[in-house]
């Protein structure tokens, strides 16, 4: 019971602080709400017994990438005349909804054809570090070496497009 | 109970199709493409725990790990887009249409 309590207070914060990121008109603003977003969402992976993820969703997430991302705002100081004014956003924000309600309803109906489980935390080690690592390194050793080449050519390519010294306008 | 998880997961994305589609800030729309990350791997980790299997676990580590490949990349791409421009407007890239 407390379990069901506390995902509808973390599903609660994580919906209103979406909204707060693609309403808020400064970037600065949307990095916040959406750092609470976050870490609701890795409240809501605990409560789906999943310790290593959810100890990844705080270090990674909303340390390392949210952090990556407000250091960089800050790094551009986008001053109040550098953000777009967006006068339709209100329209477009309309229009928008009308085409993404319509996905979204027939999404929530293809869920409730799923099967219904009861979720509570389960014990022997159900997402813990050793159980994660043992199906990661058995089953997914290929796509784990191919997600590491990847990381790595992206840090190649930021280096090369962020360390260029002038564009050849 | 898996399915209000599943549903949070749909208005989560959903909403960042929304800050995709309606907004014209940088930051904000790849803020948004990150909102959607983040739905998937919650369907992905309330279905790992519905079938008691840990490959949902698994696929969402990978999935995080794309994306901190991806905000390096974008936020590049917004660094070259602001020295160039000094505006930070998806509107800019349409400078591209011939």
């Amino acid at each position: 019971m407390l379990s069901q309590w506390l995902f509808y207070a973390f599903a609660t914060i994580a919906v209103f602080s979406a909204l707060g990121l693609i309403l808020s008109r400064h970037p600065m603003n949307g990095a916040m709400w959406f750092v609470i977003t976050l870490v609701s969402l890795a409240g809501l992976y605990s409560l789906l017994s999943a310790s290593l993820l959810f100890a990844l969703q705080l270090i990674v997430y909303a340390g390392a990438i949210m952090s990556l991302i407000l250091f960089i705002i800050m790094f551009l100081n986008i001053q109040p005349a550098d953000i777009p004014d967006e006068k339709g956003r209100w329209a477009y924000l309309l229009g928008g909804c009308l085409a993404v309600v319509p996905i979204g309803l027939l999404l929530l109906k293809i869920v409730k054809t799923l099967p219904e489980g009861e979720i509570d935390i389960v014990g022997n080690g159900f997402g813990n570090v050793k159980s994660v690592g043992l199906v990661l390194f058995r089953d997914w050793l290929l796509p784990f070496e191919i997600v590491s080449i990847l990381l790595l050519v992206a840090l190649v390519g930021a280096v090369v497009l962020a360390g260029k010294k002038e564009m050849n306008q | 109970m898996i399915h209000d998880y599943l549903s949070l997961s749909i208005v989560l994305f959903c909403l960042g199709i929304l800050g995709v589609i309606s907004r014209r800030n940088v930051f904000t729309v790849f803020m948004s493409v990150e909102l959607m990350l983040n739905a998937a791997n919650l369907a992905f980790i309330a279905l790992a725990r519905l079938h008691e299997n840990m490959d949902g676990h698994v696929l969402a580590l990978l999935v995080m790990a794309v994306a901190a490949a991806e905000a390096a990349l974008a936020l590049a791409v917004v660094i070259l887009l602001h020295k160039h421009t000094g505006k930070v407007d998806t509107n800019v890239f349409s400078l591209l249409k011939g």
